[in-house]
Parts: structure tokens; C-alpha cells; sequence
């Protein structure tokens, strides 16, 4: 198997601090205490320096929480920790933020620092629905936030966004999409909400206060955002994201097309070597481990062959240009790849995907049912 | 060894519901058969599928040791039965291994079917009856009132019940004196060579076939030579113990004698060598007649059932006898279908012991299985004067060549509250029943007599009876006559497949709105999947009802990063599982929930 050889090689961080749990979120987050965030950042440190990377990494990814809720100093010293690990200036190098912490100062760090990309939280553009999110910003902050990054000299910056949100509908975000456009970012993700048991949401849902959306409803609001952006010049290249040519998240794309990945701090997923595994989701358990030269780890699991290979095809899928069987094959010769052909086939048939005998890729209704489908390869 | 006039041996019997496995309870704790800390709600209801759903389904034999005001020590057996109609089979095989029957009425809800139906069987068997006005805890527990019904409707001298509380421990003390001073002791224990009764049997996974035994006379112990009387078969005891109530095996030396009740192993391995019913005797000195057997019952209701995974068919096959050996009730006999390839037909008493069987195959012999629509046995007499039966819709000849079809009817005695006779008598016009006799018990109660087809009472006639009188109605009924009738098969096709589980014989008239009614619930009860699916209901070529399951339009994860590869795979896989657990029909998976699920269309 191929997959240590030379093969795009990224470096995640989690930062896990957050000014305040949004309503939607099951992400691994606490608030930023002074003693927390100072135990952290010396973890972070020893865990980057006890890293050996086999190889330079060639994208980085500080995703929270809240990197940009850490102050100046803070993340200068993780940035710091960060280059030592990654064996060099990375060459596409993203920080997750906030509009109410994407602020100069620390803006003018990070880009000094070598930070290529900055990813702003804006979710939405609606107040109501901000405030009903548990959001602590507002749209002003938004508009300031991104004119931040620009004047930083960041030339590659992202907007999250959201929709299905509660009380949502489809025009109110539709006018979201054309606010987003209107602010020149070179990358969209849009995200479906998804109510995870762990988000505070679940449970307006449990007492029925809320109702999930069926299935037809967010098959709506993606049509619809998939054929905005396109027109606006956004290429769709995964389910959720999109970019102007020539600036989707390699750190990103890599994931999906299963090459390797070293996870950082509380809760940071690493596949690395033929070993998948994630830091426990927990800062004081993590940190323990890390003190202690033990590192305290969960779902750990080897890769064997078949595992990476329907993994590659699976998550591969979600990818707008789909996957190369012939590559896949290369790199994972002993999996059964005429069955993969076979269904490869079928779903063509069926309308989901096309097909030419070596590049698979879905069809826009395939690829609103990437999820059906991948059952069919597993 | 407790002498035999210091024995009794009693059950208690009830409608269902009315505290007779909480009084038991009661009784366990008086009789210190059960340490407090041991102690727990319903004790005896010891399986699971018991405990999750709150009723009996198996009579739960149990020996007490019960020390008497009058300081003579005496050894009770009881037994604990179930209460619903459909278990009723398993009250009249524990009532011929007692003197006596606690007959239990809530006293919130009075006297109702079953209660009249198991104290008629406990007076055929001659037992004496102790009559036990029970729940008197309860706010709107009306004791004169049900004083009277048992009076009017079961003949019982009021003066003789007993007011208690299983919750509360109310009467617990007057219930163990009724007990010793009216239950009289072991009868025929005089007689001249040993005889005991095998009133239940269970296969235990360790133990093997264990049979629940009932000693009339002669004393019975380890390695003792026995016989069964029905084919004359030899045996050697293996292994002999009380109910206490956990299987406990007696110290070595003693046995059972005259009067007491528990459990023996043999060396018998086939399953079917073992009868419930049976007498057993001493192989040395044999008895010349045989205890008074039971009744065989005749299931009536009958559906298939399969495995989803065919290669399961050898173990499914095992599993039903191990179950038949502990529910003499429930039939089966090998049959195969074009669709779902081999499996049984299986003939239960009703609906819920139908239900009842079905989940104890997937759980005790961990077997995904499916079932077909139920049916009853029809007669159809054919063009060429031949008559046959026909217990599975499928099996149904052409209708060229069918003269006539009758069905069976049941004469039906449906208790109901006064004030809903107009909505009840409208279901049993809906249902093409017919009104017999009225019989009124008092100012709010009354007892309709009526007659009905069987087929139209399987699927939802008493969740329908039960939900208009608000839970207090009741039903019991008899096996009556055949009638013809207009009846035709009516299958269920899914995208053109037609799914001979979901065959069922209606009555012409009804087809249409049953077939609708079907085709809506299953529209349910499918998950949507990547394709339209069309689900219809035909007579013959007909179509006479669709619906259209349109297709999953979307189903992927928004966000899927590198932490979360792990999870979507843990959850891709048990989805995967999951589809593994359903009946693939043609294209179209159909979850196992599906199949009895069906059943419960409520119009
Ligand atoms: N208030 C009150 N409730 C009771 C009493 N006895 C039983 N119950 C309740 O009545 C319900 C049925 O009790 P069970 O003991 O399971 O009834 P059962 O007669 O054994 O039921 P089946 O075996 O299914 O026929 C339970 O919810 C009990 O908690 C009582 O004396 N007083
Ligand atoms: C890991 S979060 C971190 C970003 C930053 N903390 C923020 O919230 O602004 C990245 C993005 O995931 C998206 N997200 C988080 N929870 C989500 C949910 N339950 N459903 C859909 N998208 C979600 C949001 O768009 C969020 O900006
Ligand atoms: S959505 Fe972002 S800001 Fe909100 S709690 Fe989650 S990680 Fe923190
Ligand atoms: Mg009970």
C-alpha cells in the first residue's frame, strides 16, 4: 500500500475555546479561562514538538472553537509551535474565526506568521436568526471583520454559512447567498444544519419545540444555493463548498481523498501511518496525557487495504470531480475494485452518477444522496 | 416432607391486568420465600419480554412455606398464570394441577371477559374458588359494586371475597387463611401407584427439556425409573428440584411426593418425545389409568413465518420445537413460498401470541425473521364438489374453479360499559357481525352477545373495542360455525412484485377499503430509498388501490471533515446492518417491523 509514500501530508490544531456555545454546535469546545487556555497552549506546544512529522506538511489547518479568540501573544506562541512542527512554511496555512475575533490585531500576527487563509463563522446574515443561534455577532461586525482580513493582506478568505436554520425560508436565504457573493469572498462553504444529540438545539427538538425539515425541504435549499453560486462564478467542488478556480481548501481535499493528516489538541482527528485515531474530546484528559508522554486517545483503529480503499471512494464521492478508479487502484491494489466497477455501473443506471470506466463521479441527485450511496460501496 | 393434608395448591387466576402477579408478589414477601433485597416489582413475570411489556404470558409455578396462626406449617403451591384471552390455554393447564383458584377482580374495573371465562374454567375442573376483590387501594375502587357482579354474573356468594391490595399488602394475611381453610389438600393422593401430571415444559439451554410436574401420588426422586403413560416411553430422572421460584434443585435424597409441585430432567433428547399433558408413572409399578390430560387446542389464527436469511431455515426449524415444548398452543408446519423461499406456517391462539412467539424466536434464538399476513382456515368447495382447506391466502385456487367459500364464526361475548353500546354495536356492524341476546349485569355494564366472523376480529377488533369504552370493555369468545361468505384474495404488489406476505382474504365488499387502508400503511412503513416505489393492491389483474412511495430526494452529511470519518463510518455501518435485517423484495427493502406493523391499521 502507497499511502505513506509521498502523499500530501496536513496538519490540524484544534483550538478548543469558545466565547459561548452556539444553540447549533456539538463541536468540543469550553470557555477560555485563563488557566485553561495557559495549560492548553503549553500542551499544544509539547505535543507539536513531540510530533515528527514524517514529512514536510504542506497545509495547516487551525480549526476550533475559536483559534482567533486566543490573544496576540497566544497565537503567536502556538504559531510558533505550529511552524516547528510542520517542517517549514506551509503552502496553504487556514485559521478558523469568528467575526467578533477577526479583529487587526491579531489578523496582522497570523499573516506575519504565514497564515494564507482565514475562515469567517458568519452563518447568516439575519439578525433574528443570529440572536436565536446564540451567535455573539452581529452583520455590522461581519462586514468589518471581512474588511479586516483584507486590509491584513489576506488574499484568500472564506465565509461559513448555514440554512435550513429554524424559521428560515428559502428566500430569506437565497438573500444570504447574495450578500455573501456581494462580499467577494474567494471561498463559500454552506452548510444544512444538522441537530447532533450533543447540540443545545436537541433539545427544543426532543420537547418539540422544533421541528427537523424533511428531507425534500433541505434538498431545496441546496438546489437552490448549488445553482446560485455556480452562477456567480463559485465552482462547486464538494457537497458543502465552493471557490473561485484555483482556491479550494487543498487541507480539505485532502481528507477526503484519504492521504494523511496529524491532529493537534483536545478532540483532533489524526490518520497517520496505517493508524487512524482521535484525541480525546476532553481539554483536561488531553492534557493529562500529553504531561504525562501518554497521549490519551479514542477510536483507534489500523487501516488495513479494503478500509482506506471504499473510505477513499466513499468520502472521494463527495467531491464534485468524483474518483479516478485507475489511481485508487494503484494505490490500493488488492481491493476489489471490479465490484467497486460493478456498482460504479449500477449507479450510473440509476441516474446518480456517471461513469466512464475509470472516473466516477456523481450527478447533482447523487450527490444530494452521497449518503445512500456510499452504503453501496460499504 | 410436609405431610399431605399440610399441602395446597392454588393459582391465581384474573382478567388481565387485575394485580395477579403483584399480589403474588405480596404473597412471596409474607412467606419470607423471598429475601427483601431479592425483591422486585412482579417477580414472577421472569422474562424479559414479560417484563418490558407488563403482563404474563407464562404461568409461573411457585412452592411457599407459610407458617399458620394455628402454628402448623404449611407448603403452598402456586401458580401465577397470565390474563389474556390468548394465554388462556395456559391457565387451564395450571388449574388441573391445583385444588383452588384465587380469582381476582380490580376493584376499578369490576368483573370483565376473562374473568368470567377462567373462573367458568375453574369451576369445570372442580376447584374451589376464592374470590378476591383486589386494588381496594385505588380512589375509585367500588367494592360493593363489584360484590354484586361477582354475585349476578359469577354466582359467587359475595361474602366470601376477600378485600386486598397487592400494592399496599392489604389482606395478604386473610388471603393465606382463605387459602389453608378453604382450598382442600391434595386430592387423589391415595391412589394406589404413583402418577404426576406434566403441566408445562421449558428447554433450557443447559438443563435441556425440563418438565413442570404436578405429584398426585407416590413420591417421585433422582435416578428413578419412570415411564410416560401416553406412548409407554422410559425414562431415568436426572435431575429433580422445587420452583423457589428460581429452579433449585432438592438435596440429595429427597424428592417430590403427593401434592407438591416442581420441576424433573430426563434422559430424553428428542424434543418431541415430550408431551404437556402426559402422565408419568413408576416403570416398576406402572399406574393402570392415567391423570385426566388436556384438551388439545386448535390454533386459529395462521401465518407464515421465514427467515430473512434463508441459510437461518435448519435453525428456525430447531428453534420452533424448542418453543412448541413450552407452548403447546402454537402449531407449525413446513411450507415455502415463491417469495420468501422456506418457512413454516404456524397456527397461534391469537393475535398477541402470535406476536409473543414471534419475538421470542428473534430474541432467545437470535433469529431475524418475517411474517405473512394472518389468516384463519377457510372451507372452499370446489366447481368438482371437492372440499378443501385453506389456512394461507396464497394457497386460495383459482376462483374459476371455487363454488363456495366459508368461513368460521365466533360466538363473542363482549362486556362493555352501558353507555357505548351504539358505538359498539356500529363495529360489529362494520365488522359483519351480527346481534344475539343483551344481558344487562347492572346500571353501567352489560354483556352483548354477538356473532362474527373470525377473520374480521384478528387485526384490530380489540384495540377498536377497547379504545371506544375507554379500556373497560372486554371480550371472550367460542369457535362457532362456518359460513359462506363472499371472499376473495386480495394481493399486495410492490413495484409489480407481489408480496405473498402481504396476501390476506377479505370479504368482497371490503376489499377496496381494506386494500386502500393497506397500501397507505405500508407507504408508511417503507423507508424511502433512492427509487420511487409503487405500492398497489389488485384482486386477480385488478388493481383496485395505489400508492406511490416517491424517492429519497436527499441524504448526506453537510459537514464531513477529518474528524468526522470515524463517525459516519460507525454510522454507515450500522445502517448497513440495519439492511441486512430487512426482506429484500425484489428491490424494495421491507424492515421486519413492517410485517407485523401492517396489522395495526386503525380505520
Ligand atoms: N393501585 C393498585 N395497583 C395495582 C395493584 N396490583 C397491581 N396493580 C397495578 O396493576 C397493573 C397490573 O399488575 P399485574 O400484577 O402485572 O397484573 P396481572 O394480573 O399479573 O397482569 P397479567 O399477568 O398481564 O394478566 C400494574 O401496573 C400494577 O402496578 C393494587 O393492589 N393496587
Ligand atoms: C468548526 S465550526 C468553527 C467556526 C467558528 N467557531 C464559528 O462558529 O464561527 C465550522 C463551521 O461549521 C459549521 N457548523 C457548525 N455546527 C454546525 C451544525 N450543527 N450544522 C451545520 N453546520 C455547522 C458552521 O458554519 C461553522 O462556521
Ligand atoms: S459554532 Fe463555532 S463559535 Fe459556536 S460554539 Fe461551535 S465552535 Fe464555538
Ligand atoms: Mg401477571
Amino acid at each position: 500500500m502507497t499511502l505513506s509514500r509521498q502523499s500530501a501530508l496536513g496538519l490540524y490544531v484544534h483550538v478548543p475555546f469558545c466565547a459561548r456555545r452556539c444553540e447549533f454546535c456539538a463541536f468540543y469546545e469550553v470557555p477560555p479561562r485563563r488557566a485553561d487556555v495557559e495549560r492548553y497552549l503549553a500542551c499544544a506546544e509539547r505535543e507539536l514538538a513531540e510530533l515528527h512529522l514524517p514529512r514536510r506538511a504542506e497545509t495547516v489547518f487551525w480549526g476550533g472553537g475559536t483559534p482567533s479568540i486566543l490573544a496576540p501573544a497566544d497565537l503567536e506562541r502556538l504559531a510558533g509551535a505550529t511552524l516547528g512542527a510542520s517542517g517549514g512554511t506551509p503552502e496553504e496555512w487556514t485559521v478558523e474565526t469568528t467575526p467578533a475575533t477577526c479583529r487587526a490585531d491579531r489578523l496582522a500576527v497570523l499573516k506575519n506568521s504565514g497564515v494564507t487563509r482565514v475562515s469567517i463563522g458568519v452563518q447568516s446574515f439575519d439578525e433574528a436568526i443570529l440572536a436565536g443561534l446564540g451567535r455573539l455577532h452581529t452583520t455590522a461586525q461581519v462586514s468589518e471583520a471581512i474588511g479586516a482580513v483584507r486590509a491584513a493582506g489576506i488574499g484568500n478568505l472564506n465565509l461559513d454559512l448555514m440554512f435550513a436554520l429554524p424559521g428560515q425560508t428559502l428566500e430569506e436565504w437565497e438573500r444570504d447567498l447574495r450578500t455573501a457573493i456581494a462580499a467577494g469572498p474567494e471561498h463559500i462553504s454552506t452548510y444544512c444544519l444538522t441537530i447532533e444529540e450533543s447540540a443545545p438545539l436537541f433539545a427544543r427538538l426532543a420537547r418539540g419545540r422544533l421541528s427537523r425539515r424533511t428531507p425534500d425541504e433541505e434538498a431545496a435549499f441546496y438546489e437552490r444555493t448549488w445553482d446560485l453560486l455556480e452562477a456567480a462564478g463559485y465552482r462547486q467542488y464538494e457537497v458543502s463548498n465552493f471557490a473561485r478556480p484555483g482556491y479550494e481548501c487543498v487541507h480539505n481535499l485532502n481528507t477526503w481523498r484519504m492521504r494523511e493528516w496529524a491532529g493537534v489538541g483536545p478532540a483532533a482527528a489524526s490518520q497517520l501511518g496505517l493508524r487512524r485515531y482521535a484525541n480525546a474530546a476532553n481539554l483536561a484528559r488531553w492534557a493529562e496525557g500529553v504531561e504525562k508522554g501518554a497521549p490519551a486517545r479514542t477510536d483507534e483503529v489500523i487501516l488495513d487495504e479494503a478500509t482506506l480503499a471504499t473510505d477513499a471512494v466513499v468520502f472521494g464521492l463527495r467531491m464534485v470531480e468524483g474518483v479516478d478508479l485507475a489511481e485508487l487502484a494503484a494505490r490500493f491494489p488488492s481491493h476489489d475494485w471490479a465490484e467497486v466497477a460493478r456498482k460504479a455501473s449500477e449507479l450510473e443506471g440509476q441516474g446518480l452518477a456517471e461513469f466512464d470506466g475509470r472516473s466516477l463521479r456523481l450527478t447533482r441527485r447523487g450527490r444530494l444522496l452521497a449518503d445512500e450511496v456510499a452504503l453501496e460501496f460499504f | 416432607m410436609a405431610n399431605v393434608l399440610n399441602k395446597r395448591n392454588f393459582c391465581i387466576i384474573a382478567h388481565i391486568d387485575h394485580g395477579k402477579t403483584t399480589l403474588s408478589d405480596r404473597l412471596l414477601e409474607a412467606t419470607g420465600a423471598v429475601q427483601k433485597r431479592e425483591m422486585k416489582d412482579q417477580l414472577l413475570d421472569s422474562m424479559d419480554l414479560e417484563r418490558e411489556r407488563g403482563i404474563t404470558i407464562k404461568s409461573h409455578p411457585v412452592t411457599v412455606r407459610y407458617k399458620h396462626t394455628d402454628g402448623t406449617e404449611y407448603e403452598l403451591n402456586l401458580i401465577d398464570t397470565p390474563g389474556h384471552v390468548d394465554f388462556s390455554y395456559e391457565v387451564s393447564r395450571s388449574l388441573a394441577a391445583c385444588e383452588g383458584a384465587l380469582l381476582l377482580v380490580d376493584a376499578g374495573q369490576g368483573v370483565e371477559a376473562q374473568t368470567v371465562a377462567n373462573a367458568t374454567l375453574a369451576v369445570n375442573q372442580n376447584l374451589a374458588i376464592i374470590p378476591v376483590i383486589n386494588k381496594v387501594d385505588l380512589p375509585g375502587a367500588d367494592i360493593e359494586g363489584v360484590r354484586h357482579q361477582i354475585e349476578e354474573i359469577l354466582s359467587i356468594p359475595a361474602d366470601d371475597a376477600v378485600l386486598a391490595s397487592g400494592k399496599t399488602g392489604i389482606g395478604i394475611g386473610d388471603i393465606l387463611t382463605a387459602v389453608v381453610q378453604r382450598v382442600p389438600p391434595p386430592r387423589w393422593a391415595d391412589y394406589p401407584q404413583a402418577r404426576m401430571l406434566i403441566f408445562d415444559c421449558v428447554y433450557d439451554a443447559f438443563k435441556g427439556v425440563v418438565c413442570y410436574v404436578r405429584v398426585f401420588s407416590g413420591s417421585i426422586k433422582l435416578n428413578d425409573q419412570i415411564m410416560m403413560m401416553s406412548d409407554g416411553a422410559k425414562t431415568e430422572v436426572k435431575e429433580i428440584g422445587r420452583f423457589s421460584p428460581k429452579m433449585t434443585a432438592c438435596a440429595a435424597g429427597e424428592g417430590l411426593s403427593a401434592g407438591d409441585v416442581g420441576y424433573i430432567t430426563t434422559s430424553i433428547k428428542d424434543l418431541s418425545e415430550v408431551k404437556i399433558g402426559d402422565t408419568i408413572t413408576m416403570t416398576a409399578d406402572p399406574a393402570a389409568k392415567p391423570l385426566i390430560g388436556y384438551k388439545a387446542v386448535k390454533p386459529m389464527v395462521f401465518t407464515g413465518i421465514y427467515p430473512i436469511d434463508t441459510s437461518d431455515y435448519e435453525k428456525l426449524k430447531v428453534s420452533m420445537a424448542k418453543l412448541r415444548l413450552n407452548d403447546a398452543a402454537f402449531t407449525y408446519q413446513a411450507e415455502n413460498s415463491v417469495a420468501l423461499g422456506f418457512g413454516f406456517r404456524c397456527g397461534f391462539l391469537g393475535l398477541l401470541h402470535m406476536e409473543i412467539v414471534m419475538e421470542r424466536i428473534r430474541r432467545e434464538y437470535n433469529l431475524d425473521i418475517i411474517s405473512t399476513y394472518p389468516s384463519v382456515v377457510y372451507k372452499v368447495k370446489l366447481t368438482d364438489g371437492r372440499e378443501i382447506e385453506v389456512d394461507n391466502p396464497v394457497k386460495m385456487p383459482d376462483p374459476s374453479t371455487i363454488d363456495t367459500i366459508s368461513e368460521p364464526t365466533i360466538e363473542a361475548s363482549l362486556h362493555i360499559p352501558s353507555g357505548s353500546i351504539g358505538d359498539i354495536l356500529a363495529l360489529v356492524m362494520e365488522k359483519r357481525g351480527v346481534c344475539g341476546r343483551t344481558e344487562t349485569i347492572d346500571g353501567h355494564r352489560v354483556i352483548l352477545h354477538v356473532t362474527l366472523p373470525l377473520n374480521e376480529i384478528l387485526i384490530d377488533f380489540n384495540d377498536r373495542l377497547k379504545s371506544i369504552t375507554k379500556g373497560y370493555g372486554s371480550m371472550d369468545y367460542d369457535l362457532a360455525d362456518y359460513v359462506a361468505s363472499k371472499l376473495v384474495k386480495m394481493d399486495i404488489l410492490v413495484n409489480g412484485d407481489p408480496v405473498d406476505a402481504f396476501s390476506c382474504i377479505v370479504h368482497e365488499d371490503k376489499a377496496v377499503g381494506r386494500g386502500r387502508q393497506l397500501c397507505a400503511k405500508l407507504k408508511e412503513l417503507l423507508p424511502q430509498s433512492m427509487f420511487k416505489v409503487a405500492i398497489q393492491a389488485a384482486i386477480g389483474a385488478k388493481v383496485i388501490a395505489r400508492e406511490t412511495l416517491s424517492a429519497l430526494r436527499k441524504d448526506v452529511l453537510a459537514k464531513c471533515y477529518g474528524g468526522d470519518i470515524t463517525r459516519k463510518r460507525k454510522l454507515l455501518e450500522k445502517q448497513k446492518e440495519g439492511k441486512k435485517r430487512m426482506k429484500q423484495i425484489g428491490s424494495v427493502s421491507i424492515p421486519q417491523e413492517a410485517f407485523v406493523s401492517i396489522l395495526k391499521t386503525n380505520t
